[in-house]
């Protein structure tokens, strides 16, 4: 048996994933933190340690993410787009357009019925695109940021925000806190304003169906439906959103070992 | 320019751009004045021809911002901030005057803070029109002989039409030397590398014409001579943008897998490939020239008739890049805050994306800080180039 690894390390968290040829047999995620060198070993030896595997059993490992020059030990780095386009193709081959909402950009990708992207589009340097929007916040709420998206579904009353800066915003929620509205419709309105960024992205490309999301702004469930509701169309959502690049990234590794091999 | 070995070719070039403004330095030495300017929109032909040696402006993306700071808020653009940042550095020690075009906002507002700040004896601002009509041109005229007249008042020697007229032809000359250098890169892979000729452009910009055309000639003669000598790479990028006067963002493309084989930029294509005619008054050809012949964003063009008439008359030499160097891809590179290309993106991108070529926009602080994030759309771009 073949086995290779893809390693995401994004500016949030990390990702490993083990596959033997192309089948997921293990996979890790764990918080990016401050040293990313450490942080790529601990992800891949966790993951590794899942599969009862060690590091020499890996016949090739490839790098993507922000921090893929940190991980040493890969055999080699490819762009998060590949990486992802490879990671949704293999989980929803008929996926034509995907969203991506990372810690630190909102990537929109088309897909061609090879799994390639054709085009793509990144949020600019700005939090209010991306998932760090929701990290701030969770924080201005006091709550825990995977309990955002259920919180926000019970929302009754969805509060509207005017700003699409993380930074006025995090002052408007604290102004609406002042005013007795509920965290439910504070968030709610901000998983509003968040996804109308990202269906801009997505009308720009063009969306064609189906449509996938993935990355950690796919874990929060009330964000994913306020984008379903803005684009009116049901979205394609894996298990576990967070390891799609890691998991594109591994699939890189398998098709230079099948055909270097 | 300096006659002894290894003043010519490549390697000059290089150290030019390396060491931006040393040939000016050795000239004031002698007793030239420089007038330092800004964009590829002022009339360096009547700064010629009064006897002085125009010296154009740069930044530099590895230097941080922090001078400047002080006088220009952030919403001017970076690239504005960096060459004022360089001035008050002292990088420009030796300028007698500066001239600055409304070319665009950023520009033309920073002229008191330009002219308050450096204090130096000639300062001049060519408040030139942003449309391309008759009444346009009339008053843009107008200006070009106030700043004539300027000129010479400072010299306190008049500009003839003799002297414009022999400015006008080394400037179109050296136009011409350019064009000449663009044909090197039509081969495929190209005979001359996209780094290659924007060192080569941007240290053109920092001597007199007549050397700036010398170097350019001993460029092609070396890079004619030498071959075929660059490696196939799948792709062929055209970059386009407003000033890029830093090779970096070249580098990271050419490093990555392609070969930059064209380009709308300054310098580069827009500001070398429409000549001055010669006119019987020498003023109308200039005019002409950088008021309607340059196609910069930052000049309207009304165009009567539709929405796709209007496209090809703002971006139709775009077009015809892409066909004549066989361009796989255009990379749009504006800067934050830069108005008249940031407007320009959406009506820009849907027609390169028109005529068959996919686009890249990217957009950038002009710092090294960036790269890191620039290299990885780039990479992504480049691939999804090859799964086409």
């Amino acid at each position: 048996m073949v086995y290779v690894a893809g390693i995401d390390i994004g500016s949030a968290f990390s990702k490993a994933v083990i596959m033997a040829e192309n089948e997921i047999i293990a996979y890790e995620v764990m918080p990016s933190g401050g040293n990313y060198k450490l942080t790529a070993e601990q992800v891949i030896e966790e993951a590794l340690t899942k599969a009862g595997l060690s590091l020499k059993d890996i016949a090739y490992t490839v790098a993507t993410g922000y921090g893929a020059a940190s991980a040493s030990f890969s055999s080699e780095t490819a762009s998060d787009i590949s990486c992802l386009a490879r990671g949704v193709y293999y989980l929803f081959p008929a996926a034509r357009t995907a969203i991506d909402i990372g810690g630190q950009f909102t990537r929109v990708l088309k897909l061609n019925n090879r799994g390639r992207a054709t085009a793509f589009l990144l949020s600019e340097k700005c939090a209010a695109g991306s998932g760090r929007f929701l990290q701030v916040i969770a924080r201005v709420l006091q709550i825990d940021l995977e309990d955002i998206g259920e919180l926000s579904l019970k929302s009754k009353n969805r509060v509207s925000f005017n700003t699409g800066c993380a930074v006025f915003a995090e002052s408007e929620a604290v102004s609406r806190i002042a005013e007795g509205a509920a965290k439910e419709d504070i968030l709610a309105g901000l998983h509003r304003t968040l996804a109308a960024k990202i269906q801009t992205m997505v009308a720009r490309l063009g969306i064609e169906p189906d449509c996938a999301v993935v990355g950690g702004g796919a874990k929060d469930i009330g964000l994913v439906k306020s984008i379903e509701e803005g684009l009116g169309c049901r979205l394609l959502l894996p298990e576990e959103p967070r390891i799609v690049a890691a998991l594109g990234a591994a699939l890189v590794a398998w098709e230079k070992v099948s055909k270097g091999g | 320019m300096p006659e002894e070995a290894g003043s010519r070719g490549l390697a000059a070039a290089d150290r030019y751009y390396e060491d931006y403004g040393s040939r000016v330095r050795e000239l004031k030495k002698q007793g030239k004045q420089i007038i330092g300017y800004l964009c590829a929109l002022t009339p360096v032909e009547i700064i010629a021809a009064a006897g002085l040696v125009p010296f154009r402006i740069k930044g530099d993306v590895n230097e941080p911002i922090t001078k400047a700071d002080t006088e220009m808020e952030t919403i001017v653009c970076p690239l504005v901030r960096s060459w004022f940042d360089m001035s008050l550095k002292g990088k420009y020690e030796f300028l007698d005057g500066i001239v600055i075009p409304h070319a665009c906002d950023s520009i033309s507002t920073t002229y008191n803070v330009w002219k308050n700040t450096l204090n130096l004896p000639y300062s001049h601002l060519i408040n030139m029109p942003h449309s391309t009509d008759g009444p346009s041109l009339k008053f843009y005229k107008a200006l070009l002989n106030t700043f004539r007249t300027s000129l010479s008042k400072f010299t306190g020697k008049e500009i003839s039409d003799q002297s414009l007229n022999q400015a006008i032809s080394l400037y179109n000359q050296n136009r011409a030397k350019v064009r000449e250098l663009y044909e090197l890169r039509k081969a495929s892979p190209p005979l001359i590398s996209g780094a290659e000729v924007a060192k080569l452009l941007i240290a053109s910009v920092s001597m007199p014409v007549e050397e700036a055309t010398l170097l350019i000639d001993s460029v092609i003669k070396e890079v004619k001579q030498r071959g075929g000598v660059l490696a196939a790479k799948p792709a062929r990028i055209m970059v386009v943008g407003a000033e890029v006067d830093d090779v970096t963002f070249i580098d990271l493309i050419e490093d990555s897998g392609a070969w930059v084989v064209a380009d709308d930029l300054c310098p580069g294509a827009r500001e070398f490939f429409d000549d001055a005619d010669v006119t019987a008054d020498p003023i109308e050809g200039i005019a002409e020239r950088y008021l309607r012949k340059i196609k910069c964003g930052r000049t309207f063009r009304e165009k009567k008739g539709d929405y796709d008439d209007y496209l090809e008359e703002r971006f139709g030499h775009i077009g015809r890049f892409i066909k004549d160097f066989k361009v796989d891809g255009v990379v749009l590179y504006i800067y934050k805050y830069c108005d008249p290309y940031g407007f320009d993106v959406p009506a820009m991108k849907s027609y390169i994306e028109s005529v068959g070529a996919p686009v890249l926009y990217l957009e950038d602080e002009y710092s090294m800080s960036t790269i890191g994030r620039l290299r990885t759309r780039i990479q992504a771009f480049l691939e999804v180039l090859g799964s086409k």
